[in-house]
């Protein structure tokens, strides 16, 4: 087992990663930049090391100092938690080099999963369903007009070393598919420095359903059930619940053995998650495989009973996965919300600054991840994540009152965050009915305008 | 105070009246403070009791990539810090002769130490002319980004 491990990141998933290991008796070192110097996770680590500057490239994306961090303080393992660095096979490849674990999978397997057009080819070939589109990266306009007669219309253009709903473009017709090929190579060669992009078919009113795998280095893989995070904005999940309102158990074995399937052909180790879009048919489609800790972990943890961060540390300690798949159900409902610090009736502008009085919902069936507390700053130069808000219950209705009435007694003053969407949200009759597909938000927002 | 105000004119509010008071108890006539890209200065009018506002200068962004050998004023030394993380030898070598000692003259882009990073050994060089007073670190210590190492009168 690890005796001291290095947070390489920042905010609530740093402050989540140094609790686990806190009760599993592991030290903790926190990297922070100039910016966040008095950030809760510097607070609660054993050791804090100033890694740079506050811009992201000089501090929690600067990999020399990030190691030169681990080696002074002798760590004989580092967590990435999500975002930054985590799906960085490159970062990966340099713990492994300097004989510091790195608490993910391998680096290969990142970089096998970071290729969309590569996952998915993986994907077909073991069976799994993929989007019908475009098999390697598109080379001329013929290319992309000839994939999307064989799709049909809507299609949409994606970057294949990309994520974060970024360079990603829908096409109704062939006059916008062209230029929509160039926007996304020009985007995703700025943002991911690789301008291949494909072609798939766009489902319409889709659901996003992605499942939870766990797999130790003794080649065990197992999921942990649904997260149904349909509700976005801007392809950024605002939203998640698990179980899915669209899932019965007898798509969630199926889907599950294909997840795990997926991941065991991929040599998977951690946790990681498979996505898909499910169709109001029934069918569904691989999208793509998350090589990290999610952000919305929490549900399956509430769910499930499962500590994944424990189990991370635990699998990448070399020692084996402490359930079996018989021995994973889920109970009652989970439902989280993303509070972030922007302003939903100000076009989500993004609202930094100090939060002068910060009190958290509590009582039964509330859990809060968060870093953030009275007094604090919030630093404008990171992702505008402030908490995340899960709340259970025995069943859906349940977790949703919990959640209406949690949204009632949260304070972030004087800032503007999305919880009044939330609970906008929250007593719509159509989320209710959980009837619900990824275009929800912007309709949502479009009826309010 | 009027809600209304941005913050970045209430934390200028704030320091303005800091500052009046600060003059008062200690009878200055001119008094500029600098803080987090705001910098204000007040100046007694000759005649009359109260100070006047001179100048106000907000929102200028922290100054960024501001690697840790630029100097930075407290009292009159001037602090060299880290410009990264690792550990800090005094000398090129355990049996080598430090780069500088305490009272030793010290030029602009004279080698002050070594940080050693993944293996690198990375020559810091100051970027202040002066005398060192004080050596911050001890030898072989680990250092973090913006750490400081050395205090110099600067000449």
């Amino acid at each position: 087992m690890f005796s001291k491990i290095l947070i390489a990141n920042r905010g609530e998933i740093a402050v989540r990663v140094i609790r686990a290991c806190k009760e599993m008796g592991i030290r903790t070192v926190a990297i922070y930049s100039e910016a966040d110097r008095n950030s809760l996770h510097v607070r609660l680590a054993d050791e804090a090391i100033c890694v740079g500057g506050p811009k992201s490239e000089q501090s929690y994306l600067n990999i020399p100092a990030i190691v030169s961090a681990a080696e002074i303080t002798d760590v004989d393992g580092i967590h990435p938690g999500y975002g930054f660095l985590s799906q960085n096979a490159h970062f990966a490849e340099i713990c492994e080099s300097c004989n510091i674990t790195f608490i993910g999978p391998t680096a290969a397997c990142i970089r096998l999963m970071g290729d969309k057009l590569a996952a998915k080819d993986l994907m077909r070939k073991t069976g799994i369903p993929i989007i019908p589109g475009s098999m390697s990266a598109i080379r001329n306009k013929e290319d992309a007009l000839k994939t999307a007669r064989r799709v049909q219309y809507p299609v949409i253009v994606k970057a294949a070393a990309g994520g974060g709903g970024r360079g990603m473009r829908v096409c109704h017709n062939d006059v916008r598919l062209i230029s929509a090929l160039m926007t996304c190579q020009a985007e995703a060669e700025a943002s991911f420095g690789n301008s291949d992009v494909f072609v798939e078919k766009y489902l319409s009113e889709p659901r996003h359903i992605e499942f939870q795998i766990l797999a130790d280095q003794q080649g065990r893989v197992i999921h942990l059930g649904e997260r149904d995070c349909t509700i976005q904005r801007r392809h950024q999940k605002l939203i998640e619940e698990s179980p899915s309102p669209a899932v019965d158990p007898k798509l969630r074995r199926k889907m599950g053995d294909l997840a795990v399937r997926g991941a065991k052909a991929a040599g998977y180790v951690s946790a990681g998650t498979i996505e898909f879009l499910l169709d109001k048919d029934g069918s569904f489609y691989f999208i793509e495989m998350n090589t990290r800790i999610q952000v919305e972990h929490p549900v399956t943890e509430m769910v499930t009973g499962i500590d994944l961060i424990k189990e991370q540390i635990r699998v990448a300690a070399g020692e084996s996965l402490t359930v079996k798949q018989d021995d994973v159900s889920l109970h009652g409902w989970a439902i989280e919300c993303r509070v972030n610090a922007e302003d939903p009736s100000n076009g989500f502008t993004p609202s930094p600054g100090r939060i002068t009085l910060y009190h958290e919902p509590g009582g039964r069936g509330v859990r809060v991840d968060t870093h953030v507390f009275s007094g604090y700053d919030v630093p404008p130069y990171y992702d505008s994540l402030l908490a995340k808000l899960i709340t259970v219950g025995e069943t859906r209705h349940d977790a949703i009152r919990v959640m209406q009435r949690a949204l009632d007694e949260y304070l972030i003053e004087p800032l503007r965050t999305t919880i009044p969407l939330h609970k906008q949200i929250f007593s719509d009759p159509t989320f209710w009915r959980g009837q619900i597909a990824t275009d929800y938000i912007d309709r949502q927002l479009g009826e309010n305008e | 105070m009027d809600k209304r105000l941005k913050s970045s004119e209430r934390e200028a509010f704030r320091l303005i009246e800091e500052m009046l008071q600060l003059m008062e108890s200690r009878g200055l006539v001119e008094l500029e403070m600098e803080q987090q890209g705001l910098r204000i200065r007040l100046k007694k009018a000759s005649s009359g009791p109260a100070p006047q506002l001179v100048e106000y200068v907000a929102g200028t962004p922290h100054p960024a990539a501001s690697p840790g050998g630029k100097p930075l004023e407290e009292g009159h030394r001037v602090v060299i810090k880290s410009p990264m993380v690792g550990t800090f030898y005094r000398a090129a070598a355990p049996d080598a002769p430090p780069f500088v000692e305490i009272g030793q003259d010290l030029e602009v882009g004279q080698i002050v130490c070594i940080i050693e990073a993944m293996k690198l050994m990375n020559e810091i060089k100051s970027e202040t002319a002066g005398r060192i007073a004080e050596v911050l670190v001890e030898n072989g210590a680990p250092v973090e980004f913006g750490q400081p190492l050395f205090s110099v009168e600067p000449r």
